[in-house]
């Protein structure tokens, strides 16, 4: 007689399929350290204190005359950005004829604490511009800023306007009060002073924490379960676990820097209001009068498109361009979406003004 | 020599410590008001990450009352039950109420980093090693020093390029 209640052969096919693969998953994982996360061929150019000028080599027989900068977050490494040749977004840009420049912020130690937003603008910012600038001869480069170092990167500009011919932002942390994340919400209620002032740096532990409460059962649970459920799949496999190594591998962010990025960003909201100050220097967004190209993820929950889309608004240009992904914070840069709609796009709209 | 014994021990770390060890009752002390602080606010944290699981199993429940039998239905279920516990929890995450709470549960923990500073601040007194805050006034002077030195070489080579000129 058949009970009622039999367990389907099949799922229990599955589950022990689904041990079988967490038992042998040593075998098809490499050591992190075997692992390199740098695919595109590239010189360090400069190198200031603990930061880093990136110089990637063309791939192209001509360049375009204009080179990039891109000024990369404050929050993880730059690793992102050139994760794996198939979706480096660097790569791209180098294939299409870009001469691209990256700035690594590389770990900031006890030491750096009293680096604030004039030292990171005015001196390593400023620093890499004018080195490129004197390197290829141009009286003006074309300056990418992504999420937390967009931030940057729109101070800069403000300060800079002559050096900047064209301005790409991407997620751009911008408008604190509009922002809707989970991440915001931790930032508007945290006792900055006190947190500086006590233990120096922004400890890694503490960014661990906010990507923890970012869709925890997704994040915490699915990803491992689908990890497992691929294990002998090897371009999975890789891909899952360079950007693992990228995601354990956040750098502290200098105390006065974190300062006034949580107070003027997302506590008192003073940069989309024309009313931040950077070394007694006003940051007047209206400055901005270059060509602008603001790219804005609709899924992303760690600069929700409400804190980006502002600066589109609020600029000086009359040459602005605002783009909607249907993607995520990370999807917009090293994805599939990113390499056959965002890059291409961005690459007409950089070429037509290079 | 032989007259001025007291001498002798001012030099060792024990008279350092002693003097200070008051210092190190006081912190204790106010250690344990701050735990008393810290305890209500990370009770207050798991309340309502308790609460909140409870709301999101109950809305699973009704969604899909009944218990999964093959793998297809194994499946659904768990997207279910993602769906359901990710849009509660970040709907907590994102409140004003978490957000008071957890800055507050944050305040405390730094309150206690504090009073452990300050203990041992008076340990490496007692070593004859410099504290915290001196190390800090020390990162604080190179910090200074070397943005005056980068004014320095701007301003020396503006100065090039006027006399070049």
């Amino acid at each position: 007689m058949k009970s009622e209640n039999a367990i389907d052969p099949k799922l229990i096919e599955e589950i022990l399929k689904f041990n079988k693969n967490v038992i042998e998953a040593p075998k098809h994982v490499p050591a992190p350290d075997e692992i390199i996360l740098e695919a595109t061929p590239h010189d360090v150019a400069l190198e200031v204190d603990k930061t880093r000028l990136l110089h990637y080599k063309p791939l192209t027989d001509k360049q375009h005359k204009t080179p990039l900068l891109i000024s990369y977050a404050l929050i993880n490494r730059y690793h992102i950005l050139d994760l794996q040749p198939e979706k480096s977004w660097v790569r791209n840009l180098v294939q299409q004829g870009f001469d691209v420049y990256m700035l690594d912020w590389g770990s900031p130690t006890d030491m750096d604490k009293y680096l604030d937003f004039d030292d990171y603008i005015n001196g390593y910012l400023d620093g890499a511009v004018e080195f490129i600038k004197n390197e290829s001869s141009t009286e003006k480069i074309s300056l990418q800023g992504y999420c937390t170092g967009a931030t940057l990167a729109t101070a800069y500009t403000t300060l800079h306007p002559e050096s900047v011919k064209n301005y790409i932002a991407t997620a751009p942390v911008i408008d604190g009060w509009r922002d809707t994340t989970v991440i915001s919400n931790l930032a508007k209620n945290m006792d900055v002073d006190q947190m500086v002032d006590t233990i120096g740096n922004m400890p890694p532990e503490f960014m661990y924490y906010c990507f923890s409460v970012l869709k925890p059962f997704e994040q915490g649970i699915e990803k491992y379960v689908k990890f497992f459920k691929n294990i002998e799949n090897k371009k999975y496999v890789d891909n899952f676990l360079r950007v693992e190594k990228w995601l354990s591998d956040t750098p502290p962010i200098p105390g006065e820097l974190f300062k006034q990025w949580i107070k003027d960003i997302y506590q008192d909201n003073l940069l989309i209001q024309n009313k931040m100050y950077v070394n007694n220097s006003h940051i007047d967004l209206k400055k901005i009068d270059m060509p602008i190209f603001t790219q804005v993820a609709v899924g992303d929950h760690l600069v929700s498109p409400e804190c980006s889309m502002p600066l589109h608004y609020a600029v000086g240009s009359e040459d602005k361009t605002l783009r909607m992904y249907p993607t995520g914070h990370v999807g917009m840069i090293a994805s599939s979406l990113s390499q056959k709609k965002v890059l291409p796009e961005l690459g007409k709209w950089l070429l037509e003004r290079s | 020599m032989s007259s001025k014994p007291q001498a002798l021990a001012s030099t060792g770390p024990m008279r350092a410590f002693a003097t200070n060890s008051k210092k190190v009752s006081t912190e204790l002390i106010e250690i344990n008001e701050t735990l008393v602080g810290f305890n209500k606010f990370v009770t207050e944290y798991y309340k309502q990450l308790a609460e909140t699981w409870d709301t999101a199993q109950k809305k699973v429940n009704l969604k899909a009352p009944e218990v999964p039998q093959d793998v297809e239905q194994i499946e659904a279920f768990k997207r279910i039950w993602i769906d359901i516990f990710d849009n509660d929890f970040t709907e907590l995450f994102d409140s004003k109420k978490f957000g008071e709470n957890y800055g507050k549960l944050v305040s405390k923990e730094l309150d206690l980093t504090k009073h452990w500073n300050n203990i041992s601040n008076v340990v490496l007194q007692a070593a004859n090693l410099p504290s915290k805050e001196e190390i800090d006034e020390v990162y604080k002077e190179l910090h200074s020093l070397k943005k005056r030195i980068v004014k320095l070489e701007i301003e020396s080579k503006k100065g090039k390029v006027k006399n070049e000129k």
